[in-house]
């Protein structure tokens, strides 16, 4: 019988730097600081371990020594899972896809509760070795890195082909940089919490024109934990829970550029993907209280806010000028501090995104909560959102 | 019909790798001739060139020279570049829809920027240990 699945735990380690130098005398090591999360997730949600079938983990970075990380992990912890134990990897969608299959070893029976988790550790190694091995995964070895694209110079040019477009401009999506770092400084776990301004934005370096570097994703290290069950079990828990009460996906068949010309800046996967979500969840971009959107850089929140319908085509950045996307804003989105501001430790950014959904539908987001949230929608994605997944989430209190 | 071929006087930072198939491009690019593969049964262009249709999956195609003549669908300046790249930066990089239909990004040959939705023209450039191409300002 198909299973309701709902949220009931969680555990998070602020957004930060804790990778060990590899001479260092004493280490922090990944699989420590999960450990002692996913406790802390399972007292959260009031669940004995026992109840665990499934653990899917966001693969590690290759800078992570402990290889095979999900059986060690099944070990370090002593749980016998019945459902899965894997890791699961999709560039930016890593942490997403581990959440979908928890959803659906729960879903079909096969598990009554599971785990989606992982750590991300990569803050040692410096951004032009970092770089090295991810201007590889945005697009076509042979064809597109012997030009030496990186990954945020694909948004880069999905900015100067929106700013061409639609009359906008560089400040008016920097402007999206300053709405992130306010919600970030109201986040206790967020890599970066001292305000900016407009100006600050506009006065750092560039780094892929025309995007500075307060307009393109830091890099730090973060583990998260998330609790997943069925909702007859969260029921009986007499707590709180999320309920996932909608889920699309899409991929366009396309890697990064699709040579057959198309609106590139349509985000046409998360269109369908979000349209999906939410026939599926029964709802309409109107009826959420908030959007917790993968956004790697100014731009693609813009162009994502567009393709998921919280703003018309064109109007997304003027919509962030104008505060409507702040919270009190007509339609809050990453209050979280999004990628920018409460950081992306990329492979477990979604489930960075899911804890800040959570957050704010058990109505536990301290300064930062959404008035009486009911529904909000995740995103996340890989390539230039060639592919995008979104989960439509509803509080049950 | 072939395209301007600009000399190199240093290595590609991070070369291709040839396959039986997309050799054939590469030598031919060494040239001046910009080609790539085509569906005999549905007609559709691929690139980068394939041995197959990604299309309809046909197993028959043949190799068509492209024009060389498009229109830069966006572009950017990189100068956060991987290690590999370090002595070449700033990059300019760009897409460009040729006119045959197909859209590519490549890098962009350029002192100042070129405009979005003007044209542009694909050159071959002949690197000390072989090619690569790139675009610039159409003349």
């Amino acid at each position: 019988m198909k299973q309701n699945v709902a949220i009931l735990g969680m555990a998070a380690t602020p957004v930060g730097k804790y990778q060990s130098d590899p001479s260092a005398d004493i280490h922090t090591l990944e699989h420590e600081l999960l450990a002692k999360l996913v406790i802390e997730a399972m007292q959260d949600g009031g669940l004995p371990k026992e109840e665990v079938d499934s653990l899917v983990l966001a693969q590690c970075r290759p800078y992570t020594q402990q290889k095979y990380f999900a059986t060690f992990m099944a070990n370090y912890l002593r749980m016998p899972c019945t459902a899965s134990v894997m890791e699961v990897l999709g560039n930016g969608m890593t942490g997403g896809i581990a959440l979908e299959q928890a959803i659906r070893d729960i879903e079909s029976g096969r598990a009554r509760a599971a785990l989606a988790l992982g750590a991300n550790f990569e803050s040692r190694t410096p951004s032009a070795e970092h770089m090295n091995s991810s201007m590889r995964a945005t697009g076509d070895v042979d064809f597109h890195t012997p030009f030496g694209l990186t990954p945020i110079a694909w948004y880069a040019m999905d900015a100067n082909r929106y700013i061409h477009e639609y009359g906008s401009s560089r400040r008016e999506l920097a402007s999206v940089a300053v709405k992130d770092r306010y919600h970030a400084s109201l986040n206790p776990i967020a890599q970066y919490q001292k305000t900016i301004t407009l100006d600050d934005v506009m006065a750092q370096r560039e780094i892929v024109e025309p995007l500075g570097l307060y307009e393109v994703p830091p890099r730090g290290d973060g583990a998260v934990c998330i609790l997943l069950c069925s909702e007859d079990m969260a029921k009986a828990s007499g707590k709180p829970y999320v309920l996932v009460k909608g889920r699309g996906f899409y991929h366009e068949g396309v890697h990064q550029i699709s040579e057959i010309p198309n609106d590139m800046i349509a985000f046409n996967s998360l269109q369908r993907a979000s349209k999906s979500a939410y026939e599926n969840a029964g709802i309409s971009a109107q009826d959420l209280d908030f959007a917790e959107i993968y956004a790697p850089c100014t731009i693609v929140e813009v162009l994502a806010s567009e393709a998921m319908g919280l703003a018309p085509r064109g109007k997304g950045a003027r919509a962030a000028v104008d505060g409507e996307t702040t919270l009190g804003g007509r339609i809050p989105i990453s209050t979280s501090g999004g990628l920018l501001s409460r950081g992306h430790p990329a492979y477990v950014t979604p489930l960075y995104n899911m804890y800040e959904a959570v957050e704010q539908l058990r109505g536990d987001a301290g300064k930062r909560q959404v008035k009486e949230a009911r529904l909000g929608a995740t995103s996340c994605e890989l390539g230039n959102y060639n592919a995008a997944m979104v989960q439509i989430l509803e509080a049950v209190r | 019909m072939s395209i301007d071929v600009i000399e190199k006087n240093r290595p590609r930072a991070y070369p291709p790798r040839p396959t039986e198939c997309t050799a054939i491009f590469w030598e031919a690019l060494e040239k001046g001739k910009f080609q790539t593969t085509k569906c005999n049964d549905c007609d559709s262009f691929t690139f980068p060139p394939k041995p197959i249709c990604p299309h309809c999956w046909s197993s028959s195609v043949s190799w068509k020279e492209l024009s060389g003549k498009g229109t830069l669908y966006s572009r950017t300046t990189i100068y956060a570049a991987p290690a590999t790249f370090e002595n070449e930066t700033p990059i300019h990089a760009g897409i460009i829809d040729l006119e045959e239909g197909i859209r590519i990004a490549t890098q962009l040959i350029e002192d100042e920027a070129i405009p979005i939705d003007s044209p542009v023209e694909i050159v071959a450039i002949r690197y000390t240990d072989g090619p690569l191409y790139g675009a610039r300002k159409a003349e």
